[in-house]
């Protein structure tokens, strides 16, 4: 199994970094992505900075993808779930920013929206699948 | 460790690093080979390209071939195959002229904000053309490529030139590495599979271009592995991932959601059928032959109620083409579609991988009739008609039907994702059966036990001899299947001196304005601020009106014309421009237009660009 158990040593801080992520004690990385978006916001209103707008990305990415990946995907092996966590995610931003589209439009705040939305709607149902995992 | 095997993952490891060279290398070729005016990319590509991706390509299958781990190699062809789809985004200012610049064209208008109540910012006239415009072929990616833009802080021209090479990149090798895992559970084979999949010029074509009917190949990638998994499995799960890519594949381009949501319907079909008495009875061939014809049916229907969301849109099932054509032309279009106008090189390249594909189909099918159906057997048998499906649609819409809105070889994408896991499966199953006959006749060969290691050695010479064959062709497979993919013959793509006029004007004009222009203007203005964007106004590239008042411009270039079109984009069009270009009007009929413009005097050049070549004159209303 790709990045599974024959793979263990080379990948478990991996595995680690990706469970403590996906428990998000606290709520600390749900908060962390909302800080990415306002970091984002920000970034677009004052700084216009693409280093900071790719860092921002790539952390927002990673937090988001991995919490889809392990509400959806859990069974799968740790590149695939992280894989379709993010393909999840973008499909969730593709989706919500098209319903952004139809309705007003995509301006900076709503585009905000739409990433606090979709953070959100992650941390919730990877929530959700850490209760149902304990239960 | 044993000796040989540090020294083999030395060796290894000395290929991979000299491969990731490889591909920087090709990357930084490209770049330095990036023009400014080109009709191709063969006119500016770096000499070197090919020679190297040839080598990159062959190495990458010569790594394959040994024990590195799959997800390593994996990502070693994520790597390769964005450098394969990147070529027109990196050589070109404004990458290929085609649909791609109109989308960018729309987005534009979103990223811009030019759009503030909603899509489509025009009223529609019914409540059909409203829907057609909700799900039509822009809004989804503009959304995403907005997002992105946003998300990294870079000017949506960008996000949009490189959002398909990255995406499908990334995604398509790894959707035929897992749907390939599902027929054969073996990770090499699955393996091979994400890299022939870019053995396919038609897949290499649309992976490079970012429009709409791409994402939607994308989705449709995934819509296919989790009806699979829905047929294999059972779970819920399955059934709706299954559904939300059909869906998204839908949300991305109608064509490639109407063939996504007939492949659903045929797994619900199979699924059923085999349910109930594993598919052996009678009456469960009857039911899947039926369902198989009312999915193959889909898609041609569906075009022909396009016209109830698209007024506009005309198709119908007609034998127009069958009085047109002669018999010869009409068996050979029954045969191998298009390719009939196509030259050999090119005939053999695009025909090779189906037909490969289709043949072990068949082969596998044939195995199957022999035992008891398994979640392999029944997946290969899905496969196998969704690949007749497409066979048999793409000659109906070839052949029997007119008007459509699309051209018919879209089709081959979804035929080339179908068979390429059975392309790598037979060219694995082929590799291995030679190896396996070599070393079962080893001992023969050299009948004394003292010399089986001398036995040995010739084996794995022999093994090695055919990996390194192997390699040779399907590398050179791949970048022939390139030099194909990517057009030979081609108008002038967009230039740097027509992006920058649009630019030019763009920062230098504080009022609302118009600009007259050949549709190439009209390209390159709609990348840079829209189309039919109320304060930079570029007629659409199919309205009759920028034709008409350029062809006037042309004959009499006075001020008249331009007054003309201010008056019809709106009262407040306080500017309008006259772009002229030597490269598109050609030499004599520009050189007429700039001297006629110039001797009359009421024009002002605005600015003159690409030394010489492009001219802005602007008139001011009173």
């Amino acid at each position: 199994m790709l990045f599974g158990d024959r793979e263990v040593d080379a990948s478990s801080q991996i595995s680690r970094l990706e469970t403590f992520i996906i428990l998000d004690k606290k709520l600390i990385f749900t908060l962390a992505s909302y800080f990415l978006v306002l970091a984002m916001y920000i970034n677009l209103q004052v700084l216009r900075s693409f280093v900071l707008g790719f860092m921002a990305s790539i952390f927002y990415f990673l937090i988001n993808g991995m919490f889809l990946g392990h509400a959806f995907f859990e069974q799968e092996a740790a590149f695939f779930r992280l894989t379709f966590g993010i393909l999840l995610l973008i499909m969730l931003l593709e989706f919500i920013g098209w319903l952004s589209v139809i309705i007003y439009n995509l301006d900076v705040v709503r585009f905000t929206l739409v990433l606090f939305v979709v953070a959100t709607l992650s941390s919730f149902l990877n929530r959700k699948a850490i209760s149902k995992n304990v239960t | 460790m044993l000796h040989s095997q540090r020294k083999s993952k030395k060796l290894l490891c000395m290929g991979e690093f000299f491969y990731l060279f490889l591909v920087g290398l090709s990357f930084y070729l490209l770049l330095a080979s990036r023009a400014g005016e080109a009709h191709t990319i063969w006119e500016v590509l770096h000499p070197l390209f090919i020679p190297i991706f040839f080598i990159a390509t062959i190495l990458l299958f010569a790594i394959l071939f040994t024990s590195e781990k799959v997800s390593y190699i994996l990502l070693f062809i994520i790597v390769h195959s964005i450098l394969l789809h990147s070529l027109f985004s990196i050589l070109f200012p404004a990458g290929d002229l085609s649909g791609q610049q109109m989308i960018l064209g729309r987005t534009r208008l979103v990223f811009d904000n030019t759009v503030i109540h909603g899509w489509p910012p025009w009223p529609p006239k019914t409540i059909q053309t409203q829907i057609y415009q909700w799900f039509g072929e822009i809004n989804s990616q503009a959304a995403v490529s907005t997002v992105f833009a946003r998300m990294f802080s870079l000017d949506i021209f960008w996000v949009h030139m490189f959002l398909v090479p990255a995406l499908w990149g990334v995604l398509v090798p790894i959707a035929a590495f897992l749907t390939t895992k599902i027929l054969s559970e073996n990770e090499k084979a699955a393996a091979f599979s994400s890299l022939l999949v870019s053995a396919f010029p038609y897949t290499i074509y649309f992976g490079a271009i970012s429009v709409p009917n791409s994402l939607g190949f994308i989705f449709f990638f995934y819509a296919l592995y989790f009806s699979m998994k829905y047929l294999t499995i059972d779970s819920p799960r399955n059934t709706a991932w299954m559904l939300v890519f059909s869906f998204f594949s839908f949300l991305s381009h109608n064509l490639t959601g109407v063939v996504s949501f007939s492949l659903v319907v045929l797994a619900f079909a199979f699924k059923t059928s085999m349910k109930e008495d594993r598919g052996s009875s009678t009456t469960a061939k009857i039911w899947m032959f039926v369902a198989f014809l009312v999915c193959t049916s889909l898609l041609p229907l569906s075009f022909t109620y396009l016209q109830l969301f698209l007024p506009g849109s005309h198709v119908i099932f007609s034998l127009d083409k069958f009085y047109e054509s002669s018999t010869g032309e009409i068996v050979g279009l029954l045969l191998i579609g298009e390719l009939i106008h196509f030259d050999l090189k090119t005939r053999i390249l695009v025909i090779t991988g189906p037909l490969l594909g289709l043949l072990w189909m068949i082969y596998l099918s044939y195995k199957l009739k022999k035992g008891q159906p398994t979640k392999f057997g029944i997946c290969t048998l899905f496969l196998f008609a969704a690949f007749f499906m497409m066979l048999i649609d793409y000659r109906i819409l070839k052949l029997f039907m007119v008007g459509l809105p699309i051209n018919e070889e879209r089709l081959w994408v979804f035929r080339d994702f179908i068979a390429a896991p059975f392309v790598a499966l037979a060219i694995y199953a082929v590799v291995s059966s030679i190896k396996a006959f070599l070393e079962a006749k080893s001992p023969s060969i050299i009948p004394i036990s003292g010399l089986k290691v001398f036995s040995n050695a010739n084996v794995f010479s022999l093994s090695l001899i055919i990996n390194i064959l192997v390699s040779l062709l399907l590398g050179g497979w791949i970048t022939a299947s390139l030099s194909v993919a990517y057009p030979q013959v081609a108008p002038l793509q967009t230039t740097w001196y027509e992006l920058e006029a649009a630019k030019y004007i763009e920062e230098n004009t504080k009022e609302k304005y118009v600009v007259i222009g050949d549709v190439w203007t009209i390209f390159a203005g709609e990348m840079i601020v829209g189309i039919q964007n109320p304060g930079a106004y570029y007629f659409g590239e199919n309205d009759p009106r920028a034709y008409d008042l350029f062809a006037k411009m042309r004959k009499d270039p006075s001020p008249q014309v331009l007054v003309e079109a201010m008056n019809q984009t709106g009262a407040d069009t306080k500017v309008a421009y006259l772009i002229v270009t030597e490269p598109r009007l050609g030499t004599e009929e520009f050189n007429q237009v700039v001297s006629r413009v110039l001797e009359n005097g009421q024009l002002t050049v605005m600015g003159i660009f690409g030394d010489g070549k492009l001219y802005v004159f602007s008139y001011r209303k009173e």
